[in-house]
């Protein structure tokens, strides 16, 4: 509908702004503090320092050794992207049978994908950790990466079956016809298909598994992979009252996301669309 | 009254419009006598059938028809006695349990007919309410719609792409394009006079022949000059159109019907051509006939020729590369005529049209 | 001859190939799946009803001494309460707060996409992160009691995350405002599922602002609904991150869930056996209510 922008438009911006500013206050209070020098903390938490101390995140980013700020931030980077490379590889092809082999089997398998999303992941924690620390492999890349394929394979082949199911087959019953092989016709026709799905996929998975505190708590903290969480959450325990600190580490963490974000949102809500109407 | 033009000719708009679902920049529009500017789209006590129907997707057949009438807080038992008389108007009583999705597409279009009619309104707005049905069924409709019309005796406004729709159902037609209204009356005087170059190729299937011809003035009267042969105008032709005069030696355009040539000599002035395609309909003829001489292209044509079919307008721009120009005759069935034929037609003077090739307009008084 | 043969097979397996896709592409995920969920998630349904201590190659079958004890007064009911309020308020605080916000974003607005970003951020942040933020905000000295007192309203300020009557709702909030960005954008998806067209219909069949969200808009959002409930349900449920961030579970344990209470019994206490049997009461209890509740939602996205 092509409506012109009234009075009545202005006042629905005007209050979704200052909801957005009182929402994104916590924000501001975490920018403002990581950049107070020591003395301010506490002193007027509201206001914005007039003397930046920008050495506050030089600080952080020193403050620990073995493993440092800076190999925390490579082992997350390193488990996240492997694992939603991974994740959206196997996953990808998984829903595709699921959604092309309609019948008993693939409804079961539906189903179990389903509930693999609902029963909660504590639950398989512990023979994990165990299962992991009787192969001696408690702390590796690879422990985690397969770990979180398998927590959160149920999310990306529910998402990703909901959106192939919607897919028109013609493209690939071409491609086949033509002479492709499941392979050829996979990646070069359904997948680029699944687009905005992947997007989801990678942006939601990518985000639980950076962020992730419990898992990585119990699998990689004490090794020299701990990830960026879990760096955090020892900074607090040693510094406790630095908030500057703990709040300049936070946000060296945050700022590969939000760029990542920022890029990401449209698609974001094009592949819910999609998920929601599968 | 039917608007009708190519798509992207803002009929649409115009529609929503009226109807009030898009604002208006200018003007005035009065429904009786009230102005209805700014006044709320369900305000209006007019009722919208869309193109793709626009059924409420979770809600059984009754209540899509009962909503506008829940929406103006009608009592229970009247909403059920003029959804069910409704209904059995249309057709409907034996789906009103169910859901849009399981109706076929003639259904769901009655549906929502159903929930237009039901409100009794002023006024009916209908965009392009046929155009996602198959060709049977819109034959089918267009009367059931035409009826149901004459019945209610309620104004309607009625907009499409199609111009054998509009001709067959509208009292008076409003032809646009590019947002402007090209002419408006009822569809045999638009088709018989149409007011410009736009209107005379857009109505009518096949569609009327155009050429360029340079007018010239003898002794005897006017002709038309074109490569190697010339037709004579007739003192009638002439007389019609005071204004021709100041074409003397000036290029225009001539369009002629396609039933309105005639093959073989009948007497009166004729041009010579060559028979390039027959195609046999049944209870008629088409004879393509080629001969030398200017296309018309102008942005007008073309944008016809798109309407009609993509290829049609590369097809005019090519003839117009070879100085070449096909016209359609259309005739008896039993013609002995074959491609390659040398042939005479002779165009029906008194239908015949000229139209200023810069402005469009058609020449007359 | 020969090449002749060879390529009538390959033509003949081609054909099948085409009718089918082969099962074979799917194996990895499904072996996935159920080695690291579903397998696991049976081994520990066994430890639930032992005594293991984590280390001892030996466990001892305590039957079912280990519920008998999370369902004593000493044992987890306090936290079993704790974890349905948090659940509780984020299913209903976050689902209200995020279609408000999607039907305020929907269109028109110009500054749509920023407003977007900014209720979104939130959920992008680590939930440790959070913690540690609102930790701040709420913590005696802070930005919180600062407002009071500049308000006149010294005597309401508290050490919200110490104070048990408090410490529980500061986690609902703060969960609260994480996950609305979450909600927001699942409606947003859905409403921009809703074809234009009806809107057109409703504005023309003049129905009032309420009547078109309550029998047209809400109705067409049902699907997104059941996917915005079902996973602030889990999540909530879940919840741990946050709890251990803000108050580690106290103070005095008012503050603990069934989540924080698996993760100490099994990784601080060494409690293999009870934690594995807290974690599956709380699978059993998400499973329970997760299904229940997307059975009533899809019942109604089938019946409106």
């Amino acid at each position: 509908m092509n409506t012109r922008y009234t009075w009545k438009t202005f006042a629905r911006e005007l209050t979704a702004l200052i909801l957005a500013v009182v929402f994104c206050l916590p924000l501001y209070i975490l920018v403002s503090v990581a950049l107070k020098p020591n003395n301010e903390l506490f002193t007027k938490p509201w206001e914005f320092t007039s003397s930046p101390a920008f050495g506050n995140f030089g600080d952080a980013w020193n403050e620990r050794s073995d493993p440092s700020i800076g190999h925390s931030l490579l082992s997350s980077a390193i488990i996240t992207l492997g694992s939603v490379a991974f994740l959206v590889l196997i996953g990808s092809l998984c829903a595709y049978v699921i959604a092309r082999r309609p019948g008993k089997l693939s409804g079961l398998l539906y189903f179990l994908f389903v509930l693999g999303i609902i029963v909660p992941f504590q639950l398989c924690i512990v023979p994990l950790y165990a299962a992991f620390r009787w192969m001696g492999v408690t702390g590796s890349y690879l422990s985690m990466i397969i770990l979180w394929v398998g927590v959160f394979m149920p999310l990306t082949v529910f998402l990703y079956t909901g959106f192939t199911r919607q897919l028109p087959r013609d493209y690939e019953e071409s491609a086949r016809v033509d002479g492709a092989g499941i392979f050829r016709t996979f990646f070069r026709v359904v997948f680029p298909l699944l687009r905005p799905v992947t997007g989801t996929v990678a942006i939601m998975t990518g985000l639980f598994i950076w962020n992730d505190f419990f898992a990585s708590l119990i699998f990689v903290g004490g090794t020299n992979n701990e990830t960026i969480p879990v760096a955090i959450y020892s900074f607090v325990g040693e510094y406790l009252t630095k908030w500057n600190l703990v709040f300049a580490v936070v946000i060296i963490a945050l700022l590969p996301l939000v760029i990542f974000f920022v890029l990401a949102q449209k698609q974001m809500i094009r592949g819910f669309a999609g998920g929601i109407r599968g | 009254m039917v608007f009708v033009g190519p798509s992207g000719c803002g009929k649409t708009t115009a529609l929503r419009m009226v109807a009030g679902l898009e604002d208006i920049t200018e003007g005035t529009i009065r429904v009786g006598d009230k102005i209805v500017n700014g006044i709320d789209p369900g305000e209006r006590d007019m009722a919208m059938v869309f193109q793709n129907y626009a059924l409420y997707p979770h809600m059984s057949i009754f209540e899509n028809i009962a909503f506008p009438l829940r929406a103006r807080h009608t009592s229970k038992s009247e909403v059920r006695s003029r959804v069910e008389r409704t209904a059995a108007l249309l057709g409907l009583t034996e789906y009103l349990k169910r859901k849009p999705r399981t109706l076929s597409g003639g259904q769901r279009q009655r549906v929502a007919m159903g929930r237009a009619i039901v409100r009794e309104p002023q006024a009916f707005l209908m965009d392009e309410p046929l155009s996602n049905l198959d060709a049977k069924l819109r034959v089918q409709m267009r009367s059931e719609i035409s009826n149901l019309q004459r019945d209610l005796g309620v104004t309607t406004i009625y907009v499409t792409h199609d111009q054998v729709e509009a001709m067959t159902m509208g009292t008076r037609i409003a032809i646009m394009r590019k947002g402007v209204l090209q002419q408006q009356g009822p569809p045999q005087q638009v088709y018989a006079e149409p007011a410009n170059i736009f209107v005379a190729a857009f109505i009518g299937s096949p569609g009327m022949n155009f050429l360029q011809a340079t007018l010239g003035r003898d002794e005897s009267g006017f002709e038309l000059r074109l490569p190697g042969q010339t037709l004579r105008l007739s003192d009638a032709v002439v007389s019609a159109r005071p204004a021709l005069a100041a074409y003397v030696d000036r290029e225009l355009a001539m369009g002629i019907r396609p039933e309105s040539l005639a093959l073989g000599p009948t007497g009166g002035p004729s041009l010579r051509a060559t028979v390039s395609r027959i195609e046999v309909l049944g209870a008629e003829s088409l004879i393509y006939v080629t001969l030398a001489g200017q296309a018309v292209v102008s942005d007008e044509m073309i944008e016809a020729a798109v309407d009609v079919d993509a290829t049609a307008a590369s097809t005019l721009k090519q003839e117009a590369e070879q100085c070449q120009v096909t016209l359609i005759v259309r005739s008896e069935p039993d013609t002995d005529v074959r491609v390659g034929d040398q042939v005479n037609i002779t165009p029906i003077q008194h239908r015949l049209h000229l139209f200023d090739l810069e402005s469009g307009a058609a020449v007359t008084s | 001859m020969s090449v002749q043969r060879s390529s009538s097979r390959l033509n003949r397996s081609r054909r099948i190939q085409v009718r089918h896709v082969p099962w074979l592409i799917a194996i990895p995920g499904i072996v996935l799946m159920l080695g690291l969920r579903f397998l696991p998630a049976v081994f520990s349904a066994g430890y639930a009803f032992t005594d293991w201590n984590g280390l001892s190659p030996r466990a001892s079958s305590v039957g079912l001494d280990n519920f008998a004890q999370i369902f004593s007064p000493s044992g987890a009911l306090g936290s079993l309460g704790n974890t349905l309020v948090l659940a509780a308020i984020l299913l209903v605080v976050s689902n209200a707060a995020g279609l408000g916000l999607a039907l305020l974003l929907r269109k028109g607005l110009k500054a749509r996409n920023l407003l977007r970003a900014m209720f979104f951020i939130p959920f992008a942040l680590s939930h440790l992160a959070t913690g540690y933020i609102w930790q701040f905000i709420f913590s005696y000295k802070g930005p919180l009691n600062q407002i009071l007192d500049s308000l006149g309203l010294s005597s309401w300020k508290h050490t919200w995350t110490g104070d048990p009557k408090w410490a529980l709702y500061t986690i609902a909030l703060v969960i609260c405002w994480q996950y609305t960005g979450l909600t927001m954008i699942i409606y947003l998806a859905g409403l921009e599922g809703i074809p234009e067209e009806l809107d057109d219909a409703v504005a023309v069949d003049g129905a009032s602002k309420w009547m078109k969200f309550r029998r047209v808009t809400l109705p067409l959002l049902a699907p997104a609904v059941t996917v915005a409930c079902t996973l602030t349900l889990i999540w909530g449920l879940g919840a741990f991150d946050q709890v251990i961030a803000l108050t580690g579970g106290g103070p005095a344990g008012a503050t603990e869930t069934l989540a924080t209470l698996v993760w100490k019994n099994t990784f601080l206490y060494g409690k293999y056996g009870y934690g594995s049997a807290l974690a599956l009461v709380l699978a059993l209890i998400v499973t329970c209510l997760a299904v229940l509740q997307m059975t009533l939602l899809r019942s109604r996205e089938e019946q409106l």
